[in-house]
């Protein structure tokens, strides 16, 4: 539940914006990061459909690796089931 | 360039370790990622990996769900829940509604949801309607709740909060006669958002290593270093392996939002008992949202059971990290996540299910691995 998906800011109105992860796009509240200027082309983490963090775009391919890491892991365990 | 997961197995073989060391993680995603990844066979046979309480759904309180599945029934209301939610079992005779999917089945309006901002929008679509938003969670998920309740709710949406802190239980353990760990894996999301600070508590007041970890295999590896370092070493701290996120201080706006709108109390934990100040409650301000003030209380004591886990689930055991998962006796056996008995095995949180998926499908033969 505490899964955070790191996420690209596509367009931002008020504390809504739309976020994209690999070719995927969300509604994304930025509520909780009122203390934040964030612009589209920002990348932040998102959980349960709130961005909890502002991130760099370095950091957000580092946490793209490793989900898709564990995905693959998830898919060769889900294999030899 | 970035330390690789070979280098840093590397680097963990060649400590000097003489003794066995407990490192317990208090996080679902990370021993999803431990789990997955197969750390623990990877690792030296002295570093034991301890699921601990790191799976809000599995010590929701029993008659919280009994609570939720009553109000489901009630015809004028949509209830929602985060989708882990709706198989936990609660302990009622075999004929009645025993958890939301079964409210469902008979006919309940009952929808999973993966983001409050859906229980919003269910409720303004049908304003004829109640919608109750049962929400359990850790401060990760309880901070967007909060989020939500301070931008302002529709009238017919209110919130039956199960949250809670995840620090607390840490302390309890520790404060006890046999913790059962010799070091810490802070969870990185939640220090995302309530900042790294609240586990200083782990070093300074109980003198153990503790490292915050993100999710990725060499984040919870460079974790595990740093902490059989600082043991090894005698020189304990509060280590940081997921700088890129967890930022001194968390996420002041979501700890803000947290403050206008929840109160800390003590709070029951399924199977545990209460744990003082680890629960959230909302303010009196948000009485008109709050489902516990507006709704007849179903939570009936004289219920065989009420509060427990399911009889003969360790769930609870699980849970504080006393034993590993594959140790309870119906691991594997009367308990799958196809007819899961306790919510450990439910949860895609809890540590039964993760066990399960990563590939554990028998029950341990030995006695309890896990001493303390």
């Amino acid at each position: 539940m505490c899964l955070g998906i790191a996420m690209q800011v596509v367009a931002v109105d008020g504390y809504n914006a739309r976020c994209e992860a690999k070719g995927v796009q969300r509604e994304v509240s930025l509520f909780l990061l009122q203390e934040e200027l964030v612009q589209p082309g920002d990348h932040v983490l998102v959980h349960v459909g709130y961005a909890i963090q502002k991130i760099t775009a370095q950091e957000a391919r580092s946490t793209w690796e490793a989900l898709d890491e564990l995905l693959a892991l998830e898919d060769a365990q889900a294999a030899r089931a | 360039m970035p330390i690789s997961a070979q280098t840093w197995l590397q680097r963990l073989r060649e400590l000097p370790l003489s003794s066995k060391t407990r490192i317990m993680n208090v996080c679902g995603g990370h021993e999803r990622a431990i789990g997955m990844a197969g750390l623990r066979s990877a690792l030296p046979a002295s570093i034991e990996l301890i699921p601990g309480p790191g799976c809000p759904v599995c010590i929701c309180p029993e008659e919280d769900i009994y609570q939720a599945i009553q109000l489901a029934l009630h015809e004028r209301v949509i209830l929602v829940a985060f989708g882990d939610m709706l198989r936990v079992p609660v302990n009622v005779p075999k004929k009645e509604v025993r958890s939301l999917e079964q409210a469902r089945a008979a006919g309940a309006d009952v929808r999973p949801i993966a983001s409050p901002r859906e229980a919003v929008k269910i409720a303004r679509e049908q304003p004829e309607k109640s919608v109750v938003f049962f929400a359990a969670g850790f401060e990760t998920t309880i901070a967007p709740v909060a989020g939500m309740l301070a931008e302002g709710l529709p009238f017919n949406l209110s919130v039956l909060l199960a949250g809670r802190l995840t620090w607390p239980a840490v302390a309890m353990l520790l404060a006890s006669e046999a913790p059962g760990f010799d070091a810490l894996i802070a969870p990185g999301h939640v220090a995302t958002v309530m900042g790294p600070e609240e586990w200083r508590f782990v070093v300074e007041r109980h003198h153990l290593p503790a490292a915050v970890a993100g999710f990725s295999p060499v984040s919870l590896l460079a974790a595990t270093y740093s902490v059989l370092r600082q043991r090894l070493e005698g020189r304990v701290f509060l280590d940081n392996c997921y700088p890129e996120v967890v930022r001194p201080g968390g996420n002041p706006g979501a700890r803000r939002q947290l403050q206008a709108v929840m109160e800390i109390v003590d709070a029951n934990w399924r199977g545990v008992g209460i744990i003082p100040q680890s629960g959230f409650a909302l303010k009196a301000e948000f009485a008109a949202h709050d489902a516990r003030r507006l709704w007849p209380d179903y939570n009936d004591t004289a219920r065989k059971r009420a509060g427990q886990m399911p009889p003969g689930c360790d769930c609870a055991r699980v849970v504080l990290g006393k034993i590993y998962p594959n140790e309870c006796v119906l691991y594997g056996y009367a308990c799958t996540p196809r007819t899961p008995v306790g919510p450990c095995m439910v949860s895609d949180e809890g540590a039964c299910r993760i066990w399960w998926s990563s590939g554990v499908r028998e029950a341990a033969r030995t006695q309890p691995v896990v001493s303390s």
